[in-house]
């Protein structure tokens, strides 16, 4: 579980997030959105203590951030960033997930362990070097050898940048599964096709604080706070706002094909 | 204009050829749009234009590419420059200087643009593309979206004929995207400048193309105006390409007999389209 | 001491002067703090480092350039008067180490002037822009264009790798590697295996960058390409005069 309250955070004496309390349960999928410079990236920071808050508090897994280092709460809390190169440091697959692993624990065989099931359920061939790999190929051994540390959290910072929608695609239903099977996901994204397709809850980040904590739904028919937010809402949602109100709460291709189906059938 | 015959390249230490095949020819004052899987080859199709491709990386090279009658490969990457220019993905490796100012100097003061000419040059482009009040900052301190703009500002301060764009908007968020878009627009319709942009964002490219072009492993694999090839969503999807949303309602709907005719490739169009099936 | 070298705005005297007397300035600057045998004279110097820092607008850079260089200082400083053994004792430590007057007299001004030789150059270069510089080192002193670009390019990208090593270091934290440790030993192991993704990272994006500026005429260029004109006005050479004063001043004083 994740608290943050009261959190403001400043830099060079400038706010850059006043007064920012929500709570964080496990197993939710949450997205955090707006604008660039709202203070997404500061967010995500305070959630693994690579910044501390300026005031209040944040707790992660029953840790104070400002009590913790970082590099022991990446135990709780996996990051992937948005560049996969920052991470990558090892000459082949294998030694790149084991390098993680030797980090965070010290039985050999145990990490040899996780080392070989996380290549196999990635599909990787772990002697290939991974800089000769493709940006999205090099995006999944990051976020490979992050899951291999079995975080309870995963913080990820715009995972699908430069990549195309097949690798994003890929990339997000593994992460899908992750948070099926219980990991807390937040991720920041700047792409509200895919925020409305995998998220269940929207954070939306503005002026220095949240304009708006809600259901991914009701955040995407929102057209004021998205506006306010400098966000254009998903294509089939602007799309049935300006059909009127009789299409109101369409969100879906789905649901918009239903409902033209529908109205043809009067 | 440019003209592809049968061109080909495989690159030194590959095994494959990363485009193969291809023949077209784009016209004077097109806006040509660029999409496809990574490792597809639309870099290699960019480099082709540039002139990056056979100057700069070595490989098999077949047939021929001809830019406003320029071979390229007889020609020299700073001859081809002053007809192609060219912007990249990576916004910090590619500027010269500290300030905007020297940054569109750089390009002005190389080709040798007269210097009594080059003060108004330099007014001229910040003002149409609205950065005037760019001019004397120091460009870290400037948001990514502002250092595109200076980026492709800088390049169209030359007067290119064709401007060649590898992913510009990749690091920017949807708002800077949508303006980079908006500027390439406006130096397409005002300066009749070619443009040819290879991007992920689906949604800008059908919306701001006038023609639209998917590669998909080494091939030209569809070809023409946005409407025509997003027509066929399911093709699409089954090698990997994303689709408007809007265009894959289209489809689910042409499916279901509820509609005939062009696929919209924006909001706009959608309404009308949904519009004429429920009125 | 962030973005260190990075340009700093501005149009202060120091902002108008001709880029070549800034970097005379600093040269001579650097020749004063070395020439300088008094203690006095060295910190003089250091002094008049940060109010030229001031006068450009960037006091408060000067002094945090200050702060780390003399916390470098104190090391060197620790080491030097450990080990010089000649003139009269004033403090008997365990060891049969020792401290003499000579020692400490000669650790101080080789740290004061190490530092009063460093910062002329850091200051000048962030009140510089970095093509002006390279304009006027080919104008004035007909270095090739070639050089010169490179030169500058060399110490436009430091920021720029000074940035990229930061991501990385937060990346390796997050996922677990110490690097929050308050043991510098421990911290210098853990950096260097990083030098692997700095590498790859850099090597790409300086073959973006030469392609770059290739494509916009870099191998074009002639001589006299360059647009702006840099003259010299009364302003620099009474700049330069009054530093040359410094120079002497500070050589002759015993």
């Amino acid at each position: 579980m994740i608290k943050f309250s009261n959190v403001c955070f400043a830099y060079d004496k400038a706010n850059i997030l006043e007064n920012v309390s929500f709570t964080i349960e496990k197993g939710e999928f949450v997205a955090i959105v707006g604008r660039n410079g709202a203070g997404k990236t500061t967010l995500m920071k305070l959630f693994n203590g690579l910044l501390k808050p300026t005031s209040g508090n944040v707790s992660v897994s029953n840790l104070d951030t400002r009590l913790s280092k970082t590099s022991e709460l990446a135990r709780h809390v996996g990051f992937l960033f948005q560049n996969p190169d920052r991470q990558i440091c090892r000459n082949t697959v294998k030694d790149e997930i084991a390098f993680g692993l030797n980090c965070v624990l010290d039985n050999k065989s145990e990490i040899e362990k996780r080392c070989r099931e996380t290549i196999e359920s990635f599909g990787f061939s772990g002697q290939k070097d991974p800089f000769s790999l493709s940006r999205g190929e090099r995006q999944k051994v990051a976020l490979a050898s992050i899951i291999a540390l079995s975080p309870e959290i995963l913080v990820l910072d715009e995972p699908t940048t430069g990549l195309d929608y097949k690798e994003c695609m890929h990339i997000m239903n593994i992460i899908k599964e992750l948070n099926r099977s219980g990991t807390t996901v937040i991720m920041v994204c700047h792409d509200m096709e895919l925020v409305s397709d995998f998220a269940r809850r929207v954070i939306v980040i503005g002026d220095g604080g949240i304009l708006a904590d809600d259901m991914c739904k009701k955040v995407m028919l929102n057209s004021a706070v998205l506006a306010r937010a400098s966000l254009a809402p998903p294509q089939i949602a602007e799309l049935a706002i300006r059909l009127g109100d009789d299409f109101g709460g369409i969100l879906t291709i789905d649901e918009m094909t239903d409902k033209i189906e529908s109205r043809c059938l009067q | 204009m440019i003209e592809f015959k049968d061109f080909s390249f495989k690159y030194k230490e590959s095994e494959n050829f990363a485009l193969s095949g291809v023949s077209l020819s784009i016209q004077k004052g097109d806006f040509v749009g660029i999409i496809g899987n990574s490792g597809a080859g639309k870099s290699t199709f960019t480099y082709a234009l540039n002139g990056i491709i056979p100057h700069h990386f070595e490989g098999d090279f077949y047939g021929e590419v001809n830019v406003n009658g320029l071979d390229t490969v007889e020609a020299s990457p700073s001859q081809l420059a002053l007809t192609v220019g060219s912007v990249f993905q990576d916004i910090d490796g590619q500027m010269v200087s500290s300030v905007v100012e020297d940054e569109l100097l750089f390009g002005l003061e190389n080709f040798g643009v007269p210097h009594d000419r080059i003060e108004s040059r330099m007014v001229e482009m910040l003002a149409m593309v609205g950065i005037e009040d760019l001019r004397y900052r120091n460009i870290s301190t400037l948001s990514g979206g502002q250092k595109q703009k200076v980026a492709i500002a800088a390049v169209a301060a030359l007067m290119p004929d064709i401007l060649v764009l590898d992913e510009p908007t990749a690091e920017l968020d949807p708002q800077s995207s949508l303006q980079i878009f908006n500027m390439l627009r406006m130096l397409n319709e005002k300066m009749g400048i070619t443009i040819i942009v290879v991007e992920q964002k689906i949604m800008l490219l059908s919306e701001f193309s006038k023609r639209l072009m998917i590669i998909n492993e080494g091939r030209i694999f569809l070809d023409g105006t946005p409407q025509e090839v997003l027509k066929d969503t399911g093709l699409l999807r089954n090698i990997g390409v994303n689709c408007p949303r809007v265009a894959t309602l289209a489809g689910r709907l042409i499916e279901k007999n509820l509609y005939k005719g062009d696929v919209p490739v924006n909001i706009g169009e959608a309404e009308i389209m949904v519009k004429r099936i429920i009125y | 001491m962030k973005g260190i070298l990075e340009y700093s705005q501005g149009d202060t005297v120091i902002h108008r002067l001709n880029p070549l007397t800034k970097m005379l300035i600093a040269l001579l600057l650097c020749m004063s703090s070395f020439l300088s045998n008094n203690l006095l004279a060295a910190a003089a110097i250091i002094a008049l480092n940060v109010i030229i820092g001031h006068l450009a607008g960037i006091g408060k850079k000067a002094l945090s350039i200050m702060a780390t260089l003399l916390k470098l200082g104190a090391v060197l400083f620790l080491i030097q008067v450990l080990l010089i053994r000649t003139g009269d004792k004033v403090l008997d430590l365990p060891l049969n180490l020792y401290i003499t007057n000579t020692g400490l007299k000669f650790s101080l001004l080789l740290v004061l002037r190490l530092v009063g030789a460093t910062m002329p150059l850091v200051i000048m270069l962030t009140v510089t822009k970095m093509s002006d510089l390279t304009n006027v080192l080919v104008q004035k002193l007909h270095i090739p264009y070639k050089y010169a670009f490179a030169f500058i390019t060399a110490l436009r990208f430091i920021p720029i790798f000074e940035h990229e090593m930061n991501g990385i270091i937060e990346a390796q934290t997050a996922r677990g590697v110490e690097f929050d440790t308050k043991n510098p030993v421990k911290k210098l192991k853990l950096v260097l295996p990083l030098c692997v993704p700095l590498l790859i990272s850099s090597v790409k994006r300086i073959e973006g960058s030469a392609i770059s500026a290739e494509l916009r005429g870099f191998n074009v260029r002639k001589k006299n390409s360059g647009y702006k004109k840099y003259s010299f006005s009364l302003l620099d050479y009474s700049a330069v005069l009054v530093t040359v004063l410094v120079l002497i001043f500070s050589a002759s004083i015993v």
